[in-house]
């Protein structure tokens, strides 16, 4: 007699569950992909350890972004069902992350590296830089914006000093970048103005050696003012035998234009009137023949030209004066001496002694280096 | 034949326990980065950066953990609820320790500020006799530009301080101090130069 047909289906039944029990345990499940994220995790943490945060940002961050892919997509693999997992996605943006990260490191420190050497090569140029505009421009009339910038340069020079020595490089770097515009454009334009000006040095050797040949031939005194070293010589025989500091019109540099603008003119003058005491203000003072008749003609010109304003008037009154020696470019034009200094040359000159008043009595070269 | 199917029963009934049975400590990992949060809104990563990214790999490796977990058939949790426990106390104490450090940040701040206006006041006092010569005008002219911009840095300095960003301070005034340190030798080596005392 056979069993029951229903006794053999509950068997049957038992039989498939557990066929599917046996199935389900021993089916391959795919691999979570454990040791690829463990190493995403690693290169990542190493390439900050790098500063690749810092020197290879870009590389970092696209890392990152690959590791939160992978971690975005192995979540959502493992909220499906376990055989039908695929980490191949996972796998494959941990792989990037690793390999970005691993890029990122070494760049990193290669860059830093070469951060490094070329923001101390940048530095030592700009401290030359520094250097080279304090020698040069130390003493020069520049406008408050370019002397404010040198300035801003100048702290900014040092602050990148400081960062660097911290081994903040990109701190450094920006400090650098900024010092160095500013610095640069200011020594271009100082440098430029200074280049313009000298220009006219051919001129002012002509009247230089036509002066100390007067003072030669004639065995007498002749004066030389020489604005950009401000120094005062006077000649005896064509040899130089005394020496002040002069001291200017507010804007010594270039000849003077007009009446007012506390330019120190220049050119080949006379002494026209000794003046003392209570004739004067400053001491002792010794009148130029400023304007002469080159300065007349240049001025109208300049008049016809429409640099100067018609309503312009020449200026006048030009002297060598005492009470100089504040150390500073304080006079309306004038040439300001010490009192114990006019003094002595208010002893040697006479009316006619030649005055010449040059830009420099060096070219621009020797100037500099002097 | 009775018992060998309730044997069969149990067993699946089993399988079916232990597969559910490890759940994800999400109470737990939402505690974790609320400390960790709470560290951030401290500051940490500004004060004490190394602990704070350390902070940071931690609960990126639990959460790797996790879905390795979330992954497997039999899930424990046990480990990684340790692991999210100590990184937890670990932000806390971060976020406790962020207090410290700042209250030191503050005051070398405050003790260079100090400094700082204790070399700008002797500057003041030393460019009225600075040298006198042929370079005058320009040259004092220029300290003084000088002298101002320290002042505007040490301002700024000043004001990051007031604000609370001790860290940020520090630094510039770091950078102010090394300027007005400049300036004053600057000026000591004209005077010295000058032969002029001071």
């Amino acid at each position: 007699m056979g069993k029951p047909w229903w006794h053999i289906l509950f068997l049957s039944g038992i039989a498939i569950i557990i066929t599917l029990i046996v199935f389900l345990l021993f089916y391959p499940v795919p691999p979570p992909p454990v040791s690829e994220m463990k190493y995403a995790l690693e290169t990542l943490a190493l390439a900050r350890e790098n500063e690749a945060d810092k020197y290879s940002n870009e590389l970092y961050r696209e890392a990152c972004v690959f590791y939160d892919s992978a971690m975005t997509n192995w979540k959502s693999e493992n909220e499906r069902f376990i055989y039908k997992r695929n980490y191949d996605k996972v796998v494959a943006f941990a792989e990037l992350s690793s390999k970005m990260a691993l890029q990122a490191s070494e760049t990193s420190l290669n860059n830093s590296t070469n951060l490094k050497i070329n923001l101390q090569e940048n530095l030592k140029e700009l401290e030359s830089l520094i250097k080279k505009i304090n020698n040069s421009f130390h003493a020069y009339p520049l406008t408050y914006e370019v002397r404010n910038n040198i300035s801003i340069g100048k702290m900014l020079a040092r602050e990148s000093r400081v960062a660097f020595n911290e081994r903040n490089y990109l701190l450094a770097e920006e400090g650098i970048v900024k010092s160095k515009s500013l610095l640069t454009s200011s020594y271009d334009y100082a440098n430029a103005h200074l280049r313009s000006y000298f220009k006219l040095y051919p001129q002012w050797k002509m009247w230089i050696d036509s002066t100390i040949a007067i003072s030669h031939e004639n065995h007498d005194y002749s004066i030389i003012i020489d604005k950009f070293s401000h120094m005062f010589f006077v000649y005896l025989d064509g040899e130089i035998i005394s020496e002040f500091i002069a001291e200017l019109g507010e804007n010594w540099i270039g000849d003077k234009k007009r009446r007012g603008d506390k330019a120190t003119p220049e050119g080949m003058y006379k002494i026209v009137k000794k003046i003392e005491d209570d004739s004067t203000g400053y001491y002792k003072a010794l009148l130029l023949d400023y304007p002469n008749a080159e300065d007349t003609v240049n001025f109208r010109r300049e008049i016809e030209k429409g640099s100067l304003s018609s309503k312009a008037r020449i200026g006048e009154k030009i002297e060598i004066h005492g009470e100089g020696g504040r150390g500073a470019d304080w006079t309306s034009g004038c040439i300001a001496l010490r009192n114990r200094e006019i003094d002595s040359v208010y002893m040697f000159v006479s009316i006619g002694t030649p005055v010449t008043i040059v830009g420099s009595m060096y070219n621009l070269r020797q100037a500099l280096n002097r | 034949m009775k018992n060998k199917i309730l044997m069969g029963l149990t067993a699946i009934a089993m399988v079916a326990i232990l597969a559910s049975c490890g759940k994800k400590p999400q109470v737990e990992i939402d505690a974790t980065n609320a400390a960790i949060e709470a560290a951030k809104a401290a500051e940490a990563n500004v004060y004490l950066p190394d602990e704070f990214a350390a902070v940071q790999d931690s609960m990126n490796a639990i959460m790797a953990d996790i879905e390795t977990q979330e992954g497997k058939l039999f899930k424990k949790f046990g480990d990684v609820k340790e692991k999210l426990a100590s990184t937890s106390a670990l932000a806390n104490e971060l976020a406790s320790k962020v207090a410290g450090k700042k209250e030191e940040v503050k005051a070398e701040a405050e003790t260079l500020l100090n400094d700082i206006k204790t070399v700008l006041a002797e500057n003041s006092k030393l460019v009225p006799k600075l040298p006198r010569g042929k370079e005058g005008a320009a040259v004092i002219e220029q300290i003084k530009a000088d002298l101002s911009n320290v002042d505007a840095a040490v301002a700024e300095a000043q004001t990051a301080y007031d604000n609370g960003a001790f860290m940020d301070a520090l630094n510039k005034i770091k950078a102010a101090k090394a300027k007005a340190d400049g300036l004053n030798t600057e000026i000591k080596e004209a005077l010295t130069k000058a032969r002029i005392r001071f």
